[in-house]
């Protein structure tokens, strides 16, 4: 602009146009995160974890509705990393997910992310790269209301308010869990006394119902596959909340609990040393209060409840508790001497085994028979439950005064699993939760009708959609504008808290224009659900279970809503693919057992597919002979029983123990030295029996059964193996720690054997 | 061929308390019995170590400082059912533990009556002394059943014991006193599946074995909550195959459900409900 020659109107304009301007400038909130390796000791050891800004959990990132977030992020670690905004609608391009909606934030980058905050309530925020959430990258997100909302409610949004976020702490690497996750190393089980075994069966009157469970080709199940060492609240696992903004907490406060459960793969129970609890939000939307004894929030939910403090002088206890009930973190409220909530008793694990033996049928399909389960109304582990369903049945036949005989001559009762129907205490379910306000989508919008039935294999870890994981499924193309309504079944024996990117989705519950809205759905084993939303934000929204594990093993989508062109991804093709196989990644298993009469061992790379193992029996001298079988095989079918493979055998030896050179066919063998190329498969039977049948070039067959890992105690494990070359053998191992076992076996080449065995 | 002997030495000795420190701190107790319920709660063999006092109710705890703190000691003493100054046990532990063994609790809290199952934990119960109307239906209806058998009238007997099985399953527990609510605790499967059983046949005799048990479970429900009349408790030596047997009446004249015209007078009354 000439300054010489300014004209007053334009400058006038100019003027308006500022103070308009100024009239509806957004605060810019910023926040700088500096992301670092650190070391901590929450369970006794000292080990690696990811703080920001020197602690863990991340810090508060608080806003208000209509503020503008500027979150910078400066990577201080040695691999890359992101930041997701769990909950939190924003362009598609800030939703912080590597090789979906941006690249990764490269080790000594600094990253900015930028969204105007468009909604209020409390959420949360996490890394989206790899087990980084495991370790520390989680942290509460909260948006306030405007002041002149008009949804305010008195008495509920007016309390004295604290974030807090629930977390787990284990001192194994969270690489390491994911791999004996898929390696069906059962130590997670020895360490939280759920192994099921035999003799405990035996022990409790259930060895009928293990047997059962065995010949459903079902291994021991519990409601969470990894063991936790600490369970923390903010970082602690146990706090005072003493006063509120200075001033001393009394009897009659009530206290606003913002809940977000940034744990990678627990349950937790929530429950209060003082009375009930009163439900008023959940994942950030507002819901009508409801009063209740106690709560489960799933993975990466979140819940607002309101606690009062009932008595002078004494602090109360806000319990977590792990779903397995191994583990839990206290939140005292009040002050003065602490009044505990007495802790919930362990499972009854064999109940819960019949349990799933009724509902399972050989095929691996869940049979719900006619129970038309949904909304977590009906729990089936309510049959595990001691507090709901009485202690566990004692051998000898007095009955015992306690809720035990009602669960026992209910067998036909249709509310045999509703614990609301069975005890007095309230629990929450999906069907109770209803908005304060009409949720209903625009009825001009076009709808799409999908349907997903999850899918997944214990035995093999591999968990789906429709049984296909990610890599094995293109984005799902959605018209901008169109309303999504998708129906969920759950065939799998876990259940699954499902979380939608980028939108809420109303549930359908019963509650009709007041539908509420969520963006994780917790989906029971067996349950249909079917949830909407509007699709009216373009981008790659990831949908995908929110238990880490089952993450990274492809129980993933992803919907493409419009044709999103994300100007940090100008490859998306490419990028998909890398995504793709983040969620597919080989997982590597080694053992030996170094043995008095040779080494006995074997090693396997598998993904969600395919498996490349090697078995070696080495003798420590010619006379035993070396003997070393590789197979590279492809699961077939969702139970994945079935596995054909080429194979190559290669064996050398002088004057065995083992005379036998003809096999039951007849066929004469060249066991003194042969290489041989093979085709054949192997089948699970009944009582996990590996059945392998083979073909070799030069025209030799062989059968096999093998059965490894028989829980005969907690620590004690049995095998066997025997095929028509008349060969066989039989263990017995004892399991010292996740690494290591002492192993006794007699080997029909090598005679008897004792020995070390060392695992990975 | 080598063979290697592994031997295994095993080193017991005294679980040594590295880290120590010692602290001494009040917990409420009775008995002896308390004394080794504090003690096997506080102990962790090596972490630490508790010896408590049953005169001075005072503990000598001594841990390790780098494995444990204070706090974590007197939460497991707690949550056995023994309160300190730190922690108050749960009421539903506390009413758990043996009566001897129920100490006078410092902090006292008003309105919750302390239940014995954790499921109440979060109720409020209140005692009550008016007549508890859901039962008066139970109790009605199981006199309407005993009237049908005296007449030896089956399918009287099956329809009467529908209004009981209604009235069984309208009850609710929480309008229950305490008392009443543990007798229907220990009672209400065997009412309801005996009162169905009744109503499945009209077979007078086959009702009446089952009228055997459902008469005991109604005694001991009619023992701890009023009827709005005196009942009588009636026994006759020859029912249930010369075991004898009892029922319930609102009249002291004896009439035999078991046996009804056949012989409708034998029996007395053995105890009467006030």
């Amino acid at each position: 602009m000439d300054i010489k020659n300014y004209n007053p109107a334009k400058l006038l304009l100019l003027l308006v146009m500022l103070t308009a301007g100024s009239l509806h400038a957004q605060k810019v909130v910023r926040y700088d995160l500096y992301v670092k390796d650190t070391l901590v000791n929450y369970a006794g050891k000292e080990k690696r974890a990811i703080a920001v800004n020197g602690q863990i959990p991340m810090p508060t990132l608080t806003f208000t509705e209509g503020d503008i977030a500027e979150i910078v992020v400066h990577n201080q670690l040695k691999e890359s990393t992101s930041l997701h905004w769990h909950g939190v609608f924003l362009p598609n391009k800030e939703d912080g997910v590597p090789y979906l909606t941006q690249e990764p934030i490269a080790p000594g980058a600094v990253y900015t992310y930028r969204f105007p905050i468009i909604q209020n309530g409390t959420h949360w925020y996490h890394s989206h790269s790899g087990l980084q959430e495991q370790i520390g990258m989680y942290g509460n997100f909260v948006m306030k209301k405007r002041e002149d909302d008009k949804t305010f409610r008195k008495g509920i949004d007016d309390l004295p308010t604290v974030p807090i976020i629930l977390s787990e702490w284990t001192n194994l690497n969270p690489d390491n869990i994911d791999r004996m996750l898929h390696n069906a190393n059962d130590w997670a089980a020895i360490k939280k006394g759920a192994t099921q075994s035999y003799v405990e069966a035996i022990r409790e009157g259930h060895f009928k119902t293990k047997l059962k469970n065995e010949w459903k080709r079902m291994l021991a199940m519990d409601v969470s596959d990894v063991y936790y060492d600490k369970i923390l609240i903010n970082g602690a696992n146990s706090t005072d909340l003493k006063s509120f903004d200075g001033k001393k907490l009394k009897a009659g406060d009530k206290v606003r609990l913002r809940i977000s459960n940034g744990g990678a793969s627990s349950y937790f129970w929530l429950r209060y040393a003082g009375g009930k609890m009163t439900v008023v939000a959940s994942d950030g939307n507002d819901v009508e209060p409801i009063e209740v004894d106690r709560l489960i929030i799933a993975v990466s939910e979140t819940y607002d409840v309101v606690v009062t403090i009932p008595e002078e002088g004494l602090s109360y206890e806000f319990l977590a508790t792990t779903e397995d009930r191994t583990q839990s973190a206290s939140y005292f409220i009040g002050n003065g001497v602490k009044q505990l909530i007495s802790p919930l008793p362990r499972l009854k694990y064999f109940e819960g085994m019949k349990m799933m033996n009724d509902m399972m049928k050989m095929n691996g399909d869940l049979d719900d028979m006619g129970m038309n389960m949904s909304l977590n109304q009906m729990d089936m582990n309510v049959v595990m439950y001691p507090e709901i369903t009485g202690d566990a049945k004692q051998k000898d036949t007095k009955q015992k005064t306690d809720h035990s005989q009602h669960a026992m001559n209910m067998d036909n009762d249709p509310n045999r699993y509703n614990a609301n129907a069975l005890a007095d205490i309230v629990t929450l379910n999906y069907a109770m939760l209803k908005s304060p306000y009409n949720t209903v989508l625009p009825k001009e919008a076009p709808v799409k009708e999908l349907k997903f039935t999850l899918t997944g294999n214990m035995n093999r870890y591999v968990w789906s959609m429709d049984n296909k994981i990610l890599s094995e499924t293109d984005k799902i193309p959605v018209k901008k504008g169109e309303v999504l309504r998708i129906t969920i079944y759950n065939n799998s024996m876990m259940r699954h808290p499902m979380h939608l990117h980028g939108f809420d989705f109303r549930i359908i519950n019963g509650k009709g224009e007041n539908a509420p809205l969520k963006n994780v759905m917790d989906i029971m084993p067996m349950e249909t659900n079917t949830i909407e939303f509007l699709a009216n934000e373009e981008g790659d929204w990831f949908f995908h279970c929110h238990i880490l594990y089952h993450m990274m093993a492809g129980m993933n989508r992803v919907f493409a809503v419009g044709d999103y062109e994300n100007p940090y991804l100008p490859d998306k093709a490419k990028a998909y693919k890398m995504l793709q196989r983040e969620s597919n990644m080989p997982h590597f298993m080694a053992q030996n057992d170094f043995a008095t009469n040779g080494n006995d061992g074997e090693a396997m790379l598998q993904n969600a597919r395919w498996s490349l193992g090697t078995e070696w029996r080495l003798g420590y001298n010619d006379m035993h002979g070396y003997e070393v079988e590789t197979h590279l095989g492809r699961f077939i079918g969702k139970m994945q029983w079935f596995m054909p493979f080429i194979g190559f055998d290669w064996r050398y030896r002088r004057m065995g123990e083992d005379e036998h050179e003809k096999n039951i066919f007849g066929q004469k063998n060249k066991k003194d030295s042969r290489s041989a190329v093979s085709l054949g498969f192997v089948y699970t039977l009944p009582m996990l029996v590996n059945f392998q049948a083979e073909v070799y070039h030069d025209g030799i067959a062989r059968l096999q059964l093998m059965r490894e890992d028989i829980p005969i105690s907690k620590r004690l494990r049995a095998g066997f193996m025997a095929n028509t070359d008349l060969e066989y053998m039989v263990d017995l191992r004892y399991v010292l720690n996740k690494n290591m076992g002492v192993r006794t076996h007699y080997d029909s080449d090598m005679g008897f054997g004792v020995g070390f065995v060392l695992n990975y | 061929m080598a063979t290697f002997a592994m031997v295994f030495v095993f080193t017991a000795c005294e679980a040594q308390i590295k880290n120590e420190k010692k602290e001494n701190v009040k917990i409420y107790g009775n008995c002896n019995m308390c004394k080794s319920t504090i003690e096997k709660a506080g102990n962790i063999n090596k972490i630490a170590k508790v010896e408590w006092n049953k005169d001075t109710k005072m503990a000598a705890i001594a841990y390790d400082q780098k494995a444990t703190n204070l706090d974590a000691v007197l939460k497991r003493i707690a949550l056995a059912g023994y309160d300190s100054d730190s922690f108050r046990a749960p009421d539903d532990v506390y009413a758990k533990l043996p009566e001897c063994c129920q100490y006078e609790r410092a902090i006292k809290t008003s309105a919750k009556t302390e239940m014995a199952h954790t499921g109440h934990s979060g109720h409020d119960m209140k005692a009550t002394e008016q007549k508890n109307q859901s039962l008066k239906a139970v109790f009605d209806n199981y006199f309407d059943v005993k009237d049908a058998l005296v007449k030896t009238d089956g399918k009287l007997a099956s329809e009467k014991a529908k209004g009981l099985v209604k009235a069984v399953t309208a009850v609710k527990m929480n309008e229950l006193n305490t008392e009443e609510h543990n007798v229907w605790m220990k009672v209400l499967n065997n009412l309801k599946e005996d009162a169905e059983h009744i109503v499945e046949t009209t077979d007078a005799k086959h009702q009446r074995d089952h009228f055997i048990t459902l008469s005991k479970s109604v005694y001991e429900l009619l023992k701890v909550s009023k009827y709005e009349v005196p009942v009588y408790y009636q026994f006759c030596p020859m029912a249930n195959d010369g075991k004898g047997a009892n029922w319930l009446s609102k009249e002291n004249a004896v009439k035999n459900p078991y046996y009804g015209s056949q012989m409708l007078t034998c029996g007395k009354t053995v105890e009467t409900i006030k």
